[in-house]
């Protein structure tokens, strides 16, 4: 029997189709490879992504699209923003101070209803196909050679194991962490000196180098290879996760799980990861829509502010693309148990910091939520922003071993509106 | 008999068609009024000659019981929903709490009712306002887990009551008329004295709670809230069994609490339900009446329980799911709010015969 190695083929990951279209992309000259040049000057650039997930499917109306006293409005109000014009919900009222760092996208459709489908579209930049999440390309074209940290970093309190890397290979893949705690069995083993574990390291990557030299799949000893780095690199900074948060933090983020999740956030951050993403779950409201997002964006808004506070008054907020995202949003239709159902059709995101024009609102939904009116973007149009805000050029191509592949889908584009 | 009568004062001739008994198997639809979008709630004024409802819009529609469907007042003037609604003890004034944090006073019967006034009440949500038996005072509770005591008819606010850590869902008087009872987000009953501001007591019905582990997240909370005429027991309509909070899955639950002794008297549940009780009331006769909503389907459901027993003994299958219901000042009738944006009425007799 095969193990799983966390790992996958190139051969196995592309399908046909994605494949063909990315060759005939790189041979016809649409699109050429990142060049060896341009890839070293964006590792040295020290940019870097947080990406905020609000799993399940915010409300688009409880937050960046209300629509008060309509059919569908719900009971929450919009308020004023720091941006003149530009409305919010009021369960937002800390990012409403701070709407001039961040910019809107109010005319997203993903044209489905699935937590899976969207999730990979938003993650992929494409409906379809096996491509790596918006973290794996990051890390593959900033993270510094010799980062401190794992490029990519996931903090959740619960999650699926996703194909983060795709074909990329598995030193791009996420490295997921649950909770603030440094993971499990971290600690080299009492009885093994350091001298011990040295000797064993090493003969497991001669072993390695030797197995791989008999013409084996690389993919299988990259894997071990890659998991021992990151694993290397978190021994070597435990006490980012062994330190208790400052009261003074504490007091600023909350001590609930999201708040010390972002607390270490702001730390791997600081501390040279490039791409971290938090989840914060609770927002598939099929039931009490209104109560459950009360209580959740109550976390969200004052948590997240802070952390953009500190970026930005770090300097670091230049630097750091961030992104609020969900899966989907939710119906604009309030269902029999005050909640809201999935709905992909019409929904918000938001972002700002590197790269990001600030203060914009891209799009529109019709009045009562049901429909784009102006602007439609998918997922496809916001991978390719995200990447051109951060300096890479997304319609360029992985060179995979010969083959390329385009970054990002090239039947979409960036939203030009949205970059500096 | 001849002669004896014609000794003594007529007697009072007969009626011709004396009021049927009540009886709740015999419960039927006497008339039904429409709005366009669902309701969150409703009121029975005490004349017994209006019906009030909130609704999923900004306004509260009035209709008169006995009138024609077409004839529905509209009071405007919140800026988010309503799901709290309460009178005067002389009938003459609506109070009507809102999500956008502020008490209305209305005139009932006036034929274009205007707030006379709109009270800052609350930071966030008024969940829940209550008059006082003395009609004296009013009792709120809010999103900044405050419970508090207004003047009336100023709407001066008197006292605040702190302690609840969580979302208080719905406050009510002890009939003693010295006493208020909040619940909570958590199954957290407190009783306050009025005149001291003291806590008097602390009592907890955590099993109309539940922490869905899956989205952490806390669902609980009372839907509606009542005392008995006596003031002996506290009916508290909500669900309990949380099984998935964010589809609904959990059971309706009514829980009867003895006042005096402080403890739990009884726990109404219906099998085969999943969803959540909005509504309770104590009937003069003795059972008591409850609405709910199903988590699952369209089929809300009115109970009837006798004292003492767990298991309704009568159950009406509603048109749509029931957010709300109140008795006319005879308790001969009930005004049921649903989803579907019909407000109905229901007789609890068997139909009375015309003429």
């Amino acid at each position: 029997m095969r193990r799983d190695y966390g790992c996958h083929r190139l051969d196995h990951d592309l399908s046909r189709r994605s494949f063909v279209a990315g060759t005939v992309a790189g041979t016809a000259g649409l699109a050429s490879l990142v060049s060896p040049g341009q890839a070293e000057a964006l590792r040295n650039s020290g940019k870097r992504i947080l990406q905020i997930y609000l799993q399940g499917g915010l409300s688009q109306l409880e937050s960046w699209d209300p629509k008060p006293g309509t059919l569908y409005g719900g009971p929450f109000r919009a308020i004023t923003t720091s941006v003149p014009g530009v409305h919010i919900c009021e369960l937002l009222p800390h990012v409403a101070q701070r709407m001039h760092r961040l910019s809107i996208v109010r005319s997203l459709n993903l044209k489905t209803n699935s937590h899976h489908d969207g999730r990979l579209f938003m993650e992929m930049g494409r409906r379809t196909g096996v491509f790596p999440y918006v973290g794996a390309v990051a890390s593959k074209y900033l993270a510094p050679a010799n980062a401190a940290l794992p490029g990519y970093i996931h903090v959740t309190t619960r999650g699926l194991t996703d194909n983060t890397e795709a074909f990329l290979g598995a030193r791009y893949a996420q490295l997921r962490l649950l909770g603030p705690k440094a993971p499990e069995d971290l600690a080299r083993p009492e009885g093994v000196s350091r001298v011990s574990a040295n000797r064993r390291d090493q003969l497991r990557k001669r072993l390695n180098r030797r197995f791989a030299s008999g013409g084996a799949q690389p993919a299988y000893t990259e894997a071990y290879n890659a998991t021992f780095d990151m694993a290397e690199k978190l021994m070597l900074r435990k006490k980012l996760f062994e330190a208790e948060p400052a009261a003074a933090d504490l007091s600023r983020y909350g001590k609930h799980p999201f708040a010390r999740n972002c607390l270490l956030a702001r730390s791997l951050l600081q501390n040279g990861a490039t791409c971290v993403k938090v989840t914060h779950h609770g927002y598939d409201t099929h039931a009490e829509n209104f109560n459950f997002h009360l209580e959740q964006l109550g976390e969200f808004d004052r948590t997240f502010c802070m952390l953009l506070d500190d970026l930005h008054d770090s300097g670091m907020l230049d630097s750091t693309l961030v992104m609020i995202m969900s899966e989907f949003g939710r119906t604009p239709k309030i269902n029999q148990r005050y909640g809201r159902d999935h709905w992909g059709t019409a929904w918000s995101v938001a972002l700002g910091g590197c790269g990001v024009r600030p203060g914009v609102v891209v799009g529109a939904t019709n009045k009562l939520g049901t429909e784009v009116s102006d602007r439609e973007i998918d997922g496809g149009h916001l991978f390719h922003t995200y990447f051109q805000a951060l300096g890479l050029d997304s319609t360029q191509n992985h060179d995979l071993d010969g083959r390329s592949v385009p970054i990002g889908d090239p039947a979409s584009a960036a939203i030009t509106e949205l970059l500096v | 008999m001849t002669e004896a009568r014609a000794t003594g004062p007529e007697p009072p001739p007969l009626p011709r068609n004396p009021p049927p008994p009540i009886d709740v198997r015999q419960t039927h639809v006497v008339s039904e009024f429409k709005h366009d979008v669902p309701l969150t709630t409703c009121r029975i004024a005490p004349s017994g000659g209006f019906v009030f409802a909130g609704a999923e819009d900004l306004n509260v529609y009035r209709w008169t019981l006995n009138g024609t469907p077409a004839e529905k007042t509209v009071l405007s003037g919140h800026t988010s929903w309503v799901r709290s609604l309460d009178f005067s003890r002389d009938g003459q004034w609506l109070y009507t709490g809102g999500y956008d944090g502020r008490i209305g006073v209305w005139p009932v019967a006036h034929p274009r009712p205007q707030a006379v006034k709109m009270i800052d009440a609350h930071q966030g949500w008024v969940r829940w306002v209550r008059v006082s038996p003395d009609g004296r005072l009013l009792a709120s509770c809010g999103n900044d887990n405050l419970v508090k005591i207004w003047s009336l008819p100023q709407g001066n606010l008197l006292r605040q009551f702190e302690g609840h850590q969580r979302y208080p869902y719905a406050v009510v008087f002890h009939p003693d008329g010295r006493r208020i009872v909040s619940f909570d987000l958590m199954g957290v009953i407190k009783e306050w004295d009025i005149d001291s501001g003291k806590q008097l007591h602390n009592l907890e019905a955590k099993f109309m709670w539940g922490f869905d582990q899956k989205f952490r997240a806390d669902m609980g909370g009372a839907r509606d809230m009542r005392f008995s005429s006596d003031g002996k027991v506290l009916a508290v309509a909500g669900l309990s069994d949380v099984k998935n909070a964010f589809a609904g899955v959990h059971k309706p639950m009514i829980l009867l609490v003895d006042w005096s002794q402080q403890k739990h008297l009884q726990k109404l549940t219906v099998d085969s339900f999943s969803g959540l009780a909005w509504g309770v009331r104590f009937h003069p006769q003795g059972f008591i009446v409850g609405v709910g909503a199903p988590q699952g389907g369209n089929k809300g459901m009115i109970w009837f329980w006798k004292s003492g027993e767990e298991k309704p003994f009568h159950s009406v299958t509603l048109s749509h799911c029931g957010r709300a219901i109140d008795l006319t000042p005879d308790a001969r009738r009930l005004a049921v709010a649903q989803f579907d944006g019909l407000l109905r009425v229901y007789q609890l007799t068997q139909p009375e015969r015309q003429g």
